[in-house]
């Protein structure tokens, strides 16, 4: 379907057509959008052939650019609110380029959004939405919608659709009107709702502990155990996140932050108390 | 002639915009609307000119303009000029049903639709719009009633009543004198075709009455319903007169 | 996959889309409604491009909307409203970033007192047809739908020849699609409807 697509589009390269579309569009600006610097796109055709050419190592290992990937997080909703828990490596490559990444990034008191992808375009991104989320406030009387929050982001991502952003995100936040929503939002400008998410290279180990253990009605000292575990599993499996556990609880009042776990030290204590991890020696 | 006048975006040295002035003289040339709020209801009323002979009044357009399912917009002033109004208004409350995935409240819309007048009043080459307009409804999962007024200039105000156009002064001191708190929606109708009566001579048939209700009800009277409302008025008035003839004697 | 549906009986159109949302090789969400109202007697259910489907089905929303609301409450008649959209993918597919969707719109006509079909995709073709499917699901069903489909067939029949699809569907579909919303659309306007 793509190819289909792609050589309809290739066939219609009209000069004219698209000096009119280069002057439409920079013609309309979208006024979310004015406060913030635009980024500039390659002056190449495919950026996102470019981008790959420069930064995917996988197909080139030469690569000159290697971006930060390579992440387990997750988010859920239980009878207590939002837990948020995330791990904090990052590797360029087989290179673990950091162990203390923080990988949840505070939007305002009530909202969080999860880190997963390209560091950078979730962090620029992410840190812009605050600054929306913020505006929105202050011409609104009133704390913006986590789904709105999460439109606003998703929106944006559309428009860089297709132009290299790579991001895998959770818009997580409690409001009056909405209670504790949970926004699942990622680069191809899919959005959306739900209970309970994992992202990144981690996500299958970490849904494998958090499916089986997952119930509404968990305490919030179980559910934050339950995020924390599900991490450590995802740590233990996949070579692509490591580091730390960083934790989160999300109500009424805001999100708490519930501390940085070292995964080595969380292991051995998790194996001890739990008598699991056997094949494990030590 | 000062010269002030000509240009819009110039102040004359004693600090007013002229056109904008002569935007609101435009509004008082214009038929009048009256807005009142009950307990749990909104009316919306308007004087409505009388369709000539030969005129199909089947397609003459409305004064009270749907903008959203919750939201009516009634306006006094040039009708051409509210009809571009209204339409930026009703695309503003689709996009921001996309874009923030919920309905406007009804502050929002009014708050656009005074700075869409405010731009026309500070930019070249355009002349403010020629209306005044009342903005009513209830905001999504809200019981409370709400109505706004805004003005050429890019004023906005929220009232418990409010009229403007034609003989607005009349019906303001009509209702300043009448309004009570917590109306019934019987009453509030009452109180706008009253209110209304005072400037329209011609009765239900010139008379154009909306009411609103929580949870996007939205209904419009047809002219027996409104027809009701005046003879039962008209009926207190008569009786009203009555009582005071043998005083007289 | 996405699995998209439809079928056309006397009174009604049927529309089943599938749960599933799938992003790589995670399932991330098992109530994934693929379908919008786009007024009181039309909807729309699509798949396709992550991310094109929904902003493209939620912007031709807002103008159908905006229709109704500009035309005094009229209604755009399900005909009108699949040209809309198979105009904005045809114009779509010439620019330089065309929406990946594919969609059938589901509509009961109230003028005419009578049910639609329309089957479009992402090139804009556009076709009303008595059944149809985008997708895999369409090389299980067509068969099926060719075999049981009578003229002369009302709800209660269309939704016994829907489960029979999907039966079909569960037992040869190799992934699980989490099951299906199943929307009708009739005089009264749209319902969902639970298949027992």
């Amino acid at each position: 379907m793509n190819t289909i697509s792609q050589r309809f589009t290739h066939a219609n390269t009209n000069d004219v057509a698209n000096e009119i579309n280069t002057v439409h569009d920079s013609l309309s600006h979208k006024q979310t959008l004015e406060l913030a610097p635009s980024i500039s796109v390659p002056p190449i055709s495919q950026p996102t052939d470019f981008l790959r050419a420069h930064t995917d190592d996988a197909s080139n290992p030469d690569c000159k650019i290697k971006i930060a990937h390579g992440t387990t997080t997750l988010a859920f909703r239980f009878q207590g609110g939002i837990i948020v828990a995330v791990d904090s490596r990052a590797t360029a490559g087989n290179w673990i380029a950091s162990q203390t990444v923080n990988k949840v990034i505070r939007i305002n008191p009530f909202l969080l959004g999860t880190m997963a992808g390209g560091a950078a375009d979730c962090q620029y991104w992410e840190t812009w939405l605050g600054t929306q989320c913020r505006l929105h406030e202050l011409r609104e009387k009133e704390r913006i919608s986590v789904a709105a929050a999460s439109k606003i982001l998703s929106n944006l991502v559309y428009e860089y659709k297709g132009m290299g952003l790579s991001m895998g995100t959770m818009v997580c936040g409690h409001t009056k009107k909405e209670g504790p929503a949970i926004y699942y939002v990622d680069s191809d400008g899919t959005r959306l709702k739900g209970d309970l998410f994992c992202v990144g290279s981690g996500q299958t180990f970490a849904y494998g502990v958090l499916d089986s253990e997952y119930k509404w009605d968990l305490t919030v000292e179980e559910a934050l155990y339950l995020g924390k575990r599900s991490i450590l599993a995802a740590t233990h499996r996949d070579a692509y996140s490591g580091g730390s556990i960083n934790l989160y609880h999300i109500n009424e009042q805001g999100w708490t932050y519930h501390g940085n776990h070292n995964v080595g030290d969380v292991f051995w204590d998790i194996r001890d108390q739990e008598q699991s991890f056997v094949n494990v020696d030590g | 002639m000062s010269g002030y006048d000509s240009a819009l975006s110039i102040f004359s040295p004693d600090g007013h915009v002229f056109q904008v002035e002569y935007a609101s003289e435009a509004v008082k040339r214009g038929t009048c609307a009256v807005g009142v709020k009950g307990k749990s209801t909104v009316v919306l009323g308007c004087e409505k000119r009388t369709t000539l002979k030969l005129q199909d009044p089947r397609i003459t357009p409305s004064k009270i303009c749907k903008v959203d399912n919750h939201i009516l917009l009634a306006f006094a002033g040039l009708n051409a000029d509210a009809r571009i109004l209204v339409d930026k208004a009703r695309v503003e409350a689709q996009s921001y049903r996309l874009t923030l995935e919920d309905a406007v409240s009804i502050e929002y819309l009014t708050k656009y639709v005074a700075g869409v007048q405010q731009k026309y009043t500070q930019s070249g080459g355009v002349r403010p719009f020629g209306i005044a307009t009342l903005i009513a409804g209830f905001d999504k999962n809200d019981t409370v009633p709400r109505l706004y007024q805004t003005e050429p200039s890019g004023v906005y105000n929220a009232w418990k009543a409010h009229a403007i156009g034609r003989s607005s002064k009349t019906v303001k001191e009509f209702l300043e004198k009448h309004y009570q708190e917590d109306l019934s929606e019987e009453e509030t109708i009452k109180l706008t075709v009253k209110s209304l009566l005072e400037v329209v001579q011609t009765g239900a048939k010139n008379i154009e009455v909306s009411v609103l209700r929580p949870g996007n009800a939205i209904q419009n009277l047809d002219v027996d319903e409104i027809k009701k409302y005046v003879d039962e008025i008209e009926a207190e008035k008569e009786a009203e007169a009555e009582k005071k003839k043998p005083k007289k004697d | 996959m996405d699995i998209i549906l439809g079928i056309r009986v006397q009174d009604a159109t049927i529309i089943a889309t599938s749960k599933a949302a799938t992003r790589g090789i995670s399932i991330l969400k098992d109530t994934d409604d693929k379908t919008r109202e786009l007024n009181a007697h039309n909807l729309i259910a699509y798949t396709g491009e992550a991310g094109d489907t929904v902003q493209f089905a939620e912007y031709v929303q807002a103008n159908i909307q905006l229709y109704s609301m500009r035309e005094n409450d009229i209604e755009l008649s399900p005909l009108a409203t699949a040209s809309f959209v198979r105009n904005q993918l045809a114009t779509s597919i010439r620019s330089r970033k065309p929406y990946q969707v594919n969609c059938l719109i589901a509509g009961y006509d109230t003028k005419k007192d009578q049910p639609t079909l329309n089957w479009i995709d992402y090139l804009g073709t556009q076709v009303e047809l008595p059944y149809g499917a985008h997708g895999y699901a369409g090389f299980y069903t067509t068969s099926l739908l060719d075999k049981h489909y009578r003229k002369d067939m009302v709800v209660d029949d269309g939704l016994k020849l829907l489960k029979l699809c999907l039966k079909e569907l569960e037992t040869r579909m190799p992934i699980d699609f989490k099951g299906v919303y199943v929307k009708v659309v009739d005089k009264d306007g749209i319902r969902s409807v639970e298949l027992d």
